[in-house]
């Protein structure tokens, strides 16, 4: 019996070796004949091959790039949650399903674990993808699938501007990165000097709520930046958290007198009316209280900055639009 | 001494070598079906020639899609998914699987408790901690296969170590050790909640994490497994007779020879390493190792040596078992397996539970 002991010790020592050495020394993968080396944003340096002609893309806010920069038809691929979670619509709004021609069929489960074989069917030769999916999956299948992965994810507004010419860059695009990024520039540059003389009102930009309280956001946010880009202070902005939930009694307390709140994806005024001590704030006794696509304020993408940062003005200083 | 009886006329039928290797049988039925199975079809008749053509190095079926009307490029995918995807992720299951069953087994031996699991003494929760961190800090982000088990064995085997040494090893009694472990369970889950206020960011995939999931499966990662599994399992096994004489309590096997104390530490010590293994490869998936030795001991009576490699099997069978039903019950979309396994195991484990009762109200104590 001992002979038969030794042996399967002695196999299972080797098989974890052998495995452990394979892990830790994997084999190279070739480089494509026509590719560029870029870095993406978590300075990871990547080989992608010039105008990749089938594109998975990961993330909503990434798709919104792509698309304005007129490589729909490049994306066989996007992310999703499983079909059981409602599948495209959990990710997407249905403007952005119908904007941009999504189909079930280029569902790409990201949530709540990968789906690799979704992915490894579409035979992308592209994975573009953002901090917020599950990267540890995604970059174990791309590399065994040869495929590379970009990853996306601007920390800053202007870090927007700089992932839309690194897809100029990749996709060849260049001219139709620029003229994007020029009418980004403008927006930005409008916005401060619309909002740099009027006084910064207090406001809350709630996109949640539940029984506690209202979710806003904190220092170090997209949203954060947004508000203040917009000529107001957030009441969160001095909060530890970047993504605090307020109770009532804080919003009392900070009465804020701008309350805007998100919608889509089963929120509208009614659900956040129907949230602890609403009708206490000041803001909606005045009427101060209006609403916002919540992809405009939470996704890091050209249409936050064009559509999400006037509407804000327009919010919170309803006299200079 | 001789061991425990088997307790019923099942029980005698398949007690031994014959009832094993009945279920290993199953097991491999179980296995080559398990790997066509998956959120992306894979007809029958091609999948079972691709894995063919890649067990036998090429030799069967040259193009396993020859004839079939699919696709070179789409042969291609399909290979890639029947061979580095289905199969890894059968195989982690059957690994993970019987990790998970001989460590409750043998937990459920050396406490002499049924409810006794893999996950007891906390452990757990220093590999969740431990996976919380790189998920949270996206630390080796282009290493994912690497870093996560290494971050949640290091925090498994940590808190398995701290515990131990907290309860000052084998001088402590069961209980002091099974307290401390609840004690530091307990703190470290305060620590987790406090990372991921301050870090939402990757809050849901700790999350998902923590109902247990396959997709860390590849070649590597089962070789892995399947290594260090078959080595520590292998000296756990050993310990069936010294579990056997355990039940009769400590005097009696320190009469036999047996140190109990020393026993203990060993067996826990080792069930704790594999434990920490399958935690560091899928998460923290429940029920399989609480299951599993009471499924066995109905079957082959409780007799330790036989006991701890039918915990494995049928553990092994369990997982994949719940995997499968995961395919067939939502077959676009992958879902936390700990969700299944609790599904399957909450009502077997309740009618085991009573019908135990109602049969034999002593049994298993």
């Amino acid at each position: 019996m001992w002979v038969a002991v030794i042996a399967l010790v002695a196999v299972g020592a080797g098989v974890a070796g052998t495995s452990t050495y394979f892990a830790l020394n994997p084999a190279a993968q070739p480089t494509p004949a026509h590719s560029i080396g870029i870095t993406d944003d978590l300075g990871r340096n990547v080989t992608v091959p010039i105008d990749p002609a089938r594109i998975a893309v990961l993330s909503p806010s990434i798709m919104d790039e792509v698309y304005r920069l007129g490589l729909r038809t490049h994306v066989v691929g996007v992310d999703c949650y499983a079909a059981a979670f409602g599948g495209l619509t959990t990710d997407y709004s249905s403007d952005q399903i119908a904007l941009w021609n999504l189909t079930p069929s280029m569902c790409v489960q990201v949530a709540p674990t990968l789906s690799p074989e979704m992915l490894v069917n579409l035979t992308p030769s592209l994975v573009l993808a953002s901090t917020i999916d599950p990267l540890g999956p995604i970059e174990k299948i791309t590399t065994q699938l040869g495929v590379p992965l970009v990853v996306l994810q601007p920390a800053t507004l202007s870090g927007i501007l700089v992932d839309d010419s690194l897809l100029g860059e990749i996709f060849g695009v260049q001219s139709t990165a620029s003229a994007l990024n020029a009418e980004l520039a403008a927006e930005l540059y409008h916005a401060t000097n619309l909002t740099v003389t009027e006084s910064f009102p207090y406001v809350l930009v709630t996109y949640s709520d539940d029984s506690n309280g209202y979710w806003t956001f904190g220092p170090s946010t997209f949203g954060e930046s947004l508000i203040e880009l917009a000529g107001a202070t957030s009441i969160a902005a001095n909060a530890t958290m970047q993504w605090p939930e307020l109770s009532p009694a804080q919003i009392l307390y900070a009465n804020p007198s701008v309350i805007v709140y998100g919608y889509g994806f089963g929120l509208n005024e009614s659900s956040y009316a129907g949230g602890p001590d609403w009708s206490q704030f000041g803001a909606v006794q005045a009427g101060n209280v209006s609403g916002i696509d919540s992809n405009w304020i939470t996704e890091p993408d050209p249409t936050m900055i064009l559509d999400g940062l006037p509407t804000l003005i327009a919010d919170f200083h309803p006299g200079t639009v | 001494m001789a061991p425990p009886r088997a307790p019923r006329s099942l029980a005698r039928r398949l007690a031994g070598p014959a009832g094993i290797g009945l279920l290993a049988v199953a097991g491999l039925l179980l296995l080559a079906l398990s790997s066509l199975l998956g959120n992306q079809a894979v007809p029958v008749g091609v999948g079972f020639r691709i894995l063919l053509h890649e067990l036998s190095g090429g030799a069967l079926f040259s193009d396993p899609c020859a004839g079939t009307g699919v696709s070179p490029a789409h042969c291609s995918a399909l290979t890639f998914i029947v061979w580095q995807l289905y199969l890894p992720e059968v195989l982690l299951a059957l690994v993970v699987g019987a990790a998970l069953g001989l460590s409750g087994g043998a937990l459920q031996g050396v406490f002499r408790n049924p409810l006794a699991d893999p996950f007891l003494l906390g452990i757990s929760s220093g590999g969740t901690l431990g996976a919380a961190i790189l998920y949270v800090y996206r630390i080796g982000v282009g290493q994912a296969d690497l870093y996560l088990p290494l971050f949640a064995f290091l925090g498994a085997i940590a808190t398995g170590l701290l515990i131990l040494g907290v309860a000052r090893g084998r001088h402590s009694s069961v209980e002091t050790l099974l307290l401390t472990g609840v004690a530091i369970a307990n703190l470290l889950g305060a620590v987790l909640a406090l990372v991921l206020l301050y870090n939402p960011v990757g809050g849901e995939q700790v999350t998902f994490w923590l109902l247990g999931n396959l997709g860390l499966a590849s070649w590597t990662v089962d070789g892995i497994a399947v290594g260090v599994v078959l080595m520590l399992g292998t000296v756990l096994v050993l310990f069936g007779r010294d579990l056997n004489l355990l039940q009769l309590g400590a005097d009696v096997a320190q009469s036999s020879g047996v140190n109990a104390n020393r026993v203990r530490l060993h067996v826990i010590l080792l069930a704790s390493m594999i434990t920490a293994i399958a935690v560091a490869f899928t998460g923290v998936i429940g029920f399989v190792g609480l299951v599993s030795p009471h499924v066995v001991r109905r079957i082959v009576g409780s007799d330790y040596r036989v006991v701890l490699p039918g915990s494995a099997i049928v553990g092994a069978l369990f997982l994949l078992g719940a995997r499968d039903v995961n395919y067939l019950a939502f077959p676009s979309s992958v879902l936390p397996i700990g969700i299944f396994t609790a599904f399957f195991g909450v009502p077997f484990f309740l009618f085991l539970l009573y019908r135990q009762r109602r049969l034999a109200p002593m049994e298993g104590r």
